[in-house]
Order: structure tokens, then sequence, then C-alpha cells
């Protein structure tokens, strides 16, 4: 056997000693470690582990404590769906972080991840180029918000909300659809009284990209807060302080989770 | 809806093992599976019913216990020995077994994290390489080298005394 050999079995080892091989395989791999004594010194030690894993972590059978109970946890999730409880001191946490990145970082990212930097470099130019439009800066109007919402949702194959910036002044102008690097993205604008706006940019996740915490990014004079929850990435851009859009940030996150 | 809150409660015990696996510490990982479910049920519209509940789960999982460690930075701390399983500790027959135990959770301890994470899901959740490599968000070569690595890394740091044979690879 030479070494090629060697390393192109190496899977089938593996499969074997897990018991994941279908007889013809197993049978194949059993003629390979007949040859091959030290080979199957080997995936005996392995097959040694996975027993002595099994074992040192058997999960006794004890019952599930109250606190683990899926229709417990339910109940008590339900009377506070929004914003109480946990949630809302989920939220604080969240804020907290992204004000002292915010603040600590200078304006610049707090930790230059290559994903954010592009999420955020994405929605600044949607920004830029939408939100300057008069006659249309979008798709599918306020008027129509129960339809824009099952349009993106179905776009980007995600349960969206479109959140409700009105405690904080902004009321929604409408939303639209945009490529971007990820598939579909979504764009939701929304302007306070004196016309200034601020857009949402939503695109959907892989499950590799971890939940972060707000992060902040500027160039110019626009602002950036940019977060990732379980199956969607948010950057909310405006030209607005960064205090005033971190308040929006917070809104938009708590509705859309 | 309450079958998929059925199908979250099937996976509560394997959750809570394989937390435990994780942390090596019971509380705590009672602690982690009660996050990830609040989560679960929290989120549950941003369920997909073309994935599998229980890989949906343990991803939630890894989520949160990733996130905590970086919150947190500590390393698992030690298995107690009267926490192995293996029998009545006064029974001096049963200590060869109870030792080499402990020196397999001292030896996982050791392991990087992202070779324990491989490790315990094909070894003790006994998943297919595909699941596994799904959950981890990583490619089938990348789960097949970690396994690698962390099986040789475990026979290392166990081995003490026995003469090993080494000829794949």
């Amino acid at each position: 056997m030479s070494a090629d050999q060697n390393k192109s079995i190496e899977p089938d080892l593996h499969a074997y000693a897990d018991g994941m091989l279908d007889a013809p395989a197993r049978a194949a791999v059993e003629a390979y470690l007949a040859d091959n004594p030290g080979a199957a010194e080997e995936v005996a030690g392995w097959k040694r582990q996975n027993e002595s894993l099994r074992v040192l972590y058997d999960f006794p059978a004890e019952p599930v404590p109250r606190r683990l109970d899926v229709h417990h946890i339910e109940r008590e999730i339900r009377p506070a769906t929004g914003r109480s409880g946990r949630m809302a001191a989920a939220a604080v946490l969240f804020l907290t972080l992204g004000a002292a990145i915010g603040w600590y970082g200078g304006g610049r990212f707090s930790t230059a991840q290559p994903a954010e930097i592009a999420l955020a470099d994405e929605a600044m130019k949607a920004h830029r180029v939408y939100s300057g439009e008069v006659i249309h800066p979008v798709e599918v109007w306020a008027g129509e918000k129960a339809h824009l919402k099952a349009w993106l949702s179905k776009r980007l194959d995600r349960s969206l909300a479109i959140p409700d910036l009105a405690a904080s002044g902004f009321t929604l102008v409408g939303g639209r659809l945009l490529p971007s690097a990820n598939g579909p993205a979504a764009q939701v604008m929304y302007q306070d009284e004196t016309g200034r706006r601020v857009t949402l940019y939503i695109v959907p996740v892989k499950s590799d990209r971890e939940e972060t915490s707000f992060r902040h990014a500027a160039i110019g004079p626009l602002e950036a807060f940019v977060w990732t929850d379980e199956a969607i990435s948010c950057a909310l851009v405006g030209d607005v302080p960064r205090d005033r859009l971190l308040e929006l940030a917070t809104l938009a996150y708590k509705q859309l989770e | 809806m309450s079958q998929l809150m059925d199908e979250i409660e099937e996976c509560v015990p394997a959750l809570r093992r394989y937390a435990r696996a994780l942390t090596h510490d019971p509380d705590r990982a009672d602690d982690l599976v009660q996050d990830s479910l609040e989560r679960a049920i929290r989120k549950r519209g941003l369920w997909r019913p073309s994935g599998s509940v229980r890989s949906w789960m343990f991803r939630i999982l890894l989520n949160v216990y990733r996130n905590d460690l970086r919150r947190q930075r500590r390393s698992p701390a030690p298995l107690s020995l009267e926490t192995i399983p293996g029998g009545d500790p006064a029974g001096l027959d049963v200590q060869p077994g109870r030792l080499a135990l402990a020196e397999t959770a001292r030896a996982m301890q050791a392991l990087p994290l992202e070779q324990r994470e491989v490790l315990l899901l094909v070894a003790v959740e006994e998943m297919k390489y595909a699941e596994a490599a799904a959950i981890l968000s990583i490619p089938i070569g990348t789960l097949m080298s970690r396994l690698a690595r962390a099986r040789s890394t475990l026979r290392d740091l166990t081995q003490t005394g026995t003469p090993k044979l080494r000829s794949v690879k």
C-alpha cells in the first residue's frame, strides 16, 4: 500500500469505526485491515475511544428539570412576547455592548470581520442610491405593508417583520428587493418629519454566521450599525447622529427577533 | 407549531448530554440548554421545515456555547471523579476503568474546541458525518480531518504506558 492509497482509505476507516458503512464497504475495509495490522490496531483504538466516550458521557435517565421543559418555557415566553423580561435584558446587553464598541472603536469596526464590512458596504451603497430618490425611493410603499412583509419574507426565505420605528420618530416609507453577494436582500426605508431617511438592509445568512452584538461603522457622514441574528444579518444606515441611530437599531432589532 | 414543540422536546436529553460533554459542568450545561430552548422557541418563526429539528437545535446550542465562551473565555472545569460513571466509588476492582475514564475526560478537556465538537457529535451522538458537518457548517472534508486529528490527539494523550503501533499515514 502506498501512502496515497492509505490516505484515500482513511475516511472509510473512520466510517468503519463509527459503524456507518454498508455491508459491501464494510467487507472491503475488513479485507484491507486483514492485510494491514497497523491500521487494524489503529481502528480498534478508535472504537475503544468511542466506547470510552459513550460511557464517560452517558446520560443518566433523570427527569428533565422544569426549567428545561419546553412547554413551560413556551408559557413563560408567550405573555412576554415583544419586549419584557429576558428579551429586554438581552436587548440592553446588546445596547451596552454596541455603545461601548461604537464609542471606543472611534468610528471604526470593533473587529474587522470581512463579512460585516462587506455587509455595511453593501448597505451604505444601497442607501446612497435610493435614499435621495424622490419619485421611486421604494418599490412597495408603506400603504401595502402586509404585502411588503409577505413579499420580502418569501424572497429572503425568512419570516421577516417590518419593524415599526414610529416610537423614535421615523415612519415607514416602504421597501424594495435588491441583489446582494448572498442572493436577494431587502431594503426597508424610513423617514422622519424633516424628510431625513434611514434604511434597514437585511440579508439572509447561512447558519455558519454567529450572532453578534451591534457593530458600528461610519464612512463620511453615513453611520451604520450592523448585527447578525439567528438567520439574518442587518445593517441600519443613515446620516443621523450615532446615538439616535443606535436607538433606532435597537428598536429594529427587538422587532426582528 | 405544537409538532415542532414536540420535536424540540425530544432533543432535550441529547442536547443536555452534548452540553455536559462540551462543558464538563452539569449546571452550566443546563444553562446553555435552557438558553438554547428559549431562543429556539422565541425564534421558531425562523425555523424552516426543510431542515431537521435536531440539527437546528444543535446549531443553536453551539452558537449559544460559543457566544458564552467568547464572553467568558473560560475553559471547561475539570470533571470531578464523583461525576464519572463507573459504579461503586469505593470498589477497588473498578479503579482501572475509572482511572482510564478520568484520563479520557482530562484528554477531552485538552482537545481544541473544534476537534471536541466534532468528536462528540460523531462518537457520542452517533451522527452521520453529513449531519455533523451541516451542524458545524463545515465541509465534510474539514469534518474528516478534524475527526482524524481529534482521535490521534486523544490517543496520544491517553496512551500512557501502552505500547503503540502506528502505521496508517
